[in-house]
């Protein structure tokens, strides 16, 4: 069962994406500030991590960044959410390390399209 | 609420803060639809599919109004998306409540809250408080303070306190009255934003309070929602047929009675907002029949032109407009008057000599068998002006005979029919129209319009200079009419204040467009005569040298005139002809500005550069030229 982080600061968004990520059959563990994203991460064993961009006390940018430049967290993928949809932010996630970027309102297939295909395949 | 929203772009953040509910709407909704499988929930999953549908429909809005390469928004369009979300809102609202009144066997643990979730998201779409940046709230408001204000009218103390307790949990102010005549004291007194009324009370009943608010036009568009309870339908009838907006049974169902009141108030809201557009577009249309009737005060819209929304702007932009075309018309008005009191001076005191010698016609005689020669109006290197009669069509004409030498062969003849077939299709008030070119008695000539008036050479010698108003009255009429000749391709070559005529009213009129260029080809040929045409102080340094002009060669005249006009003499001048040559081909014009004082520095720069040495130094264009006359208005 992949275990996903999701880094998320809205409580409605972090309910609503963690039921449905679980019932598709994931571990979803949740943080919800960037800071606290970073500890999690670093802790350790997610198979992938989900980055809302804007977040308190340290923003996504920035936690991506940080867990980027961690040896246990350099090879994670991260995918940054945005309900921003500016024009560039998808450049800009994926230079601050992102591997992929959706935005919201989270399209749940697209989103576990973009997981998939992150996520080492899964044992037979 | 959120931390997200990046402060220095207010679309930017807009937008997080309406994607974010509809984000929550659809997820939860969808959450709700996979809980829904099986036939037995098809008219559930209805409900939860609209509730998508509705919230996409919100966030196609959203997108097209907050599109993300704007970084500025107008309250009024705000405004406009708010009411257009109120569409999806109430749709989402609707569904979300059809479901929770029929939850009575919900089928998982989660369903009601769920659905609470979406409906508080749903509610986030459109603020009931006055919106963020918005339009300010209409005056008389009571949700100027952020909260809006509630009238809750009921005999009962028990309903007052229930009601009055449960409105302020939700956020609002309330006021209480306890009865009929109590209720219609306080909206007199305060400012209340919608009034909750009980339809039974002794004494002045709900419909009699109704009836009265609705009478009177500082209450008329208050929001009134009738409380009562169930049994009570004919007489909640009769007071929506009176104008009660909604009613609420009792016992209240907080839900319910959230949606109402969210619904009422956003209604006042844009009922407030339209009356004060509809107030501020009459003060704007009020001003545009005063502009229309000349009677603008600059100023005027003062106090419209500090509002943030479009109205302000077009305020704005309108005062300015109308501020502007009353400077130029007034300073235009002026301009012509003292150029009307010059020309009348100087035909006082300037009597126009005719002279009669040596010229090839004589006063009565006729000419060409159809011209009869009244008089002489001048004479030139090109030969002698008279006014004459055409007996043929009944009007008065000016004719140029030309001198013999100018006309000596075929080929200036034929060059100069094509200048002049050119040049009759100049029609401007500016330009003296040009009737025909032909030969009598071996003699060519020309035939123009007859203009009664004085030149401007008449007015320069009788008044010395004319000064800034005149010169730039002189000068963006002939910058005009260059502009009007060169755009048909005809240059005039021989622009001097000899050729520009005032007619009494002030208009002026250029001569002898393209008459200048038989010169040239015959001078070319009679250089051993001596023969001197033109007149070399207006004379561009390219025309001086015998290159081939373009229109730059006119605007460079013009600039000579302008010159003489502010300052009574020419830029560069020389005791000899080969003086003057010499030094327009070596020496910079000084400026205006230096001879006279009270040359604005527009006007100074724009002489300059008409008087620049090479074309391509120079103002562009008479378009140009005029152009930069007019800023100087």
């Amino acid at each position: 069962m992949p275990r996903i982080l999701l880094v998320e600061d809205n409580e409605m968004n972090r309910d609503m994406l963690s039921r449905r990520l679980i019932r598709k059959g994931f571990e979803v563990d949740m943080a919800v500030d960037g800071k606290a994203g970073v500890e999690k991460g670093r802790a350790g064993g997610y198979d992938l991590i989900l980055m809302d961009m804007s977040l308190p006390e340290i923003d996504g940018w920035e936690a991506t960044r940080q867990l980027r430049a961690s040896p246990e967290t350099k090879t994670v993928p991260i995918i940054a959410l945005t309900a921003h949809a500016m024009a560039g932010d998808r450049e800009k996630a994926l230079e601050a390390g992102c591997n992929d970027y959706d935005t919201k309102p989270i399209e749940l297939d697209r989103l576990l399209g973009k997981m998939n295909a992150l996520l080492p395949p899964k044992p037979a | 609420m959120s931390h997200s929203a990046p402060g220095s772009n207010p679309v930017a953040a807009l937008r997080h803060d309406l994607r974010t509910p509809v984000n929550h709407i659809v997820g939860y909704a969808e959450m709700l639809l996979e809980d829904l499988e099986g036939a037995s929930n098809a008219a559930r999953r209805a409900e939860l599919e609209s509730t998508i549908e509705a919230a996409r429909e919100a966030l196609k809005m959203i997108s097209l109004v907050l599109a993300p390469t704007r970084d500025t928004i107008e309250p009024a369009e705000v405004s406009g998306l708010y009411h257009q979300l109120e569409n999806p809102q109430h749709r989402i609202l609707d569904a979300v409540h059809r479901l929770l009144a029929a939850a009575g066997e919900a089928p998982t643990a989660t369903f009601v809250d769920d659905l609470k979730k979406i409906e508080a998201a749903a509610a986030r779409l459109v603020p009931t408080a006055p919106s963020p940046g918005g339009m300010a709230p209409a005056a008389g408001t009571g949700a100027a303070n952020g909260k809006a204000r509630v009238l809750v009218v009921d005999d009962e103390a028990g309903n007052r306190d229930l009601l009055g307790r449960r409105l302020q949990r939700e956020g609002y102010a309330v006021v209480s009255a306890a009865g009929g005549r109590e209720a219609l004291e306080v909206v007199t007194r305060e400012a209340v934003d919608v009034v909750l009324l009980d339809v039974m009370m002794p004494d002045l009943d709900g419909l009699a309070v109704l009836e009265k608010l609705k009478a009177d036009p500082a209450t008329r568009d208050l929001p009134v929602i009738m409380i009562s309870a169930l049994d009570d339908l004919s007489a909640i009838a009769r007071c929506i047929e009176a104008g009660a907006l909604d009613y609420l049974p009792k016992p209240f169902e907080p839900v319910i009675l959230r949606a109402r009141l969210a619904a009422s108030l956003a209604e006042k809201r844009f009922r407030d907002q339209e009356r004060d557009l509809v107030r501020a577009l009459g003060v704007v249309t009020a001003a545009a029949s005063a502009v229309e009737a000349g009677a603008y005060q600059a100023g005027q819209l003062a106090s419209l032109a500090q509002r943030p929304d479009a109205v302000g702007r077009l305020a704005r932009v309108m005062d300015r407009m109308a501020t502007g075309v009353g400077e130029r018309e007034s300073s235009l008005r002026g301009r012509l008057e003292r150029l009307r009191a010059e020309i009348g001076h100087a035909r006082k005191t300037q009597e126009v000599v005719s002279h009669v010698e040596e010229d090839r016609l004589g006063i009565g005689d006729t000419f060409a068998g159809r011209y009869r020669i009244e008089a002489v109006l001048g004479r030139g290197g090109m030969g002698t002006v008279y006014r004459g009669r055409d007996t043929e069509l009944d009007e008065t004409v000016a004719i140029k005979t030309l001198r013999p030498e100018l006309v000596a062969d075929d080929e200036s003849r034929e060059r100069f029919k094509d200048e002049i077939r050119l040049t009759r299709r100049i029609t401007h008030r500016n330009v003296v129209r040009t009737h025909d070119f032909g030969e009598s008695d071996g003699l060519w000539y020309i035939t123009m319009e007859f203009v009664e008036g004085l030149t401007v050479r008449q007015l320069l010698d009788a008044r010395g200079t004319l000064g800034v108003e005149s010169a730039l009255a002189i000068g963006s009429q002939l910058a005009e009419s260059l502009g009007v000749a060169h755009a048909t391709g005809v240059i005039h070559r021989d622009i001097k204040p000899q050729n520009l005529l005032l007619d009494p009213e002030g208009v002026l009129k250029v001569m002898d467009f393209g008459v200048a260029r038989l010169a040239r080809g015959a001078t070319a040929r009679h250089t051993q005569a001596g023969l001197i045409v033109g007149t070399p102080a207006y004379m561009s340094p390219e025309q001086l040298t015998g290159e081939e002009v373009d229109a730059r060669s006119d605007l460079y005249s013009a600039g000579v005139v302008l010159f003489e006009l502010l300052t009574g003499r020419l830029p560069l001048d020389g005791a000899t002809v080969m003086a003057l040559f010499a030094k327009v081909l070596s020496e910079d014009a000084p400026r205006p500005s230096t001879l006279v004082a009270d040359v604005p520095p527009a006007l100074d720069e724009l002489v300059a550069q008409l008087l620049a040495k090479r074309p391509e130094d120079r103002v562009e264009s008479a378009t140009v030229m005029l152009e930069r006359l007019q800023a100087l208005a």
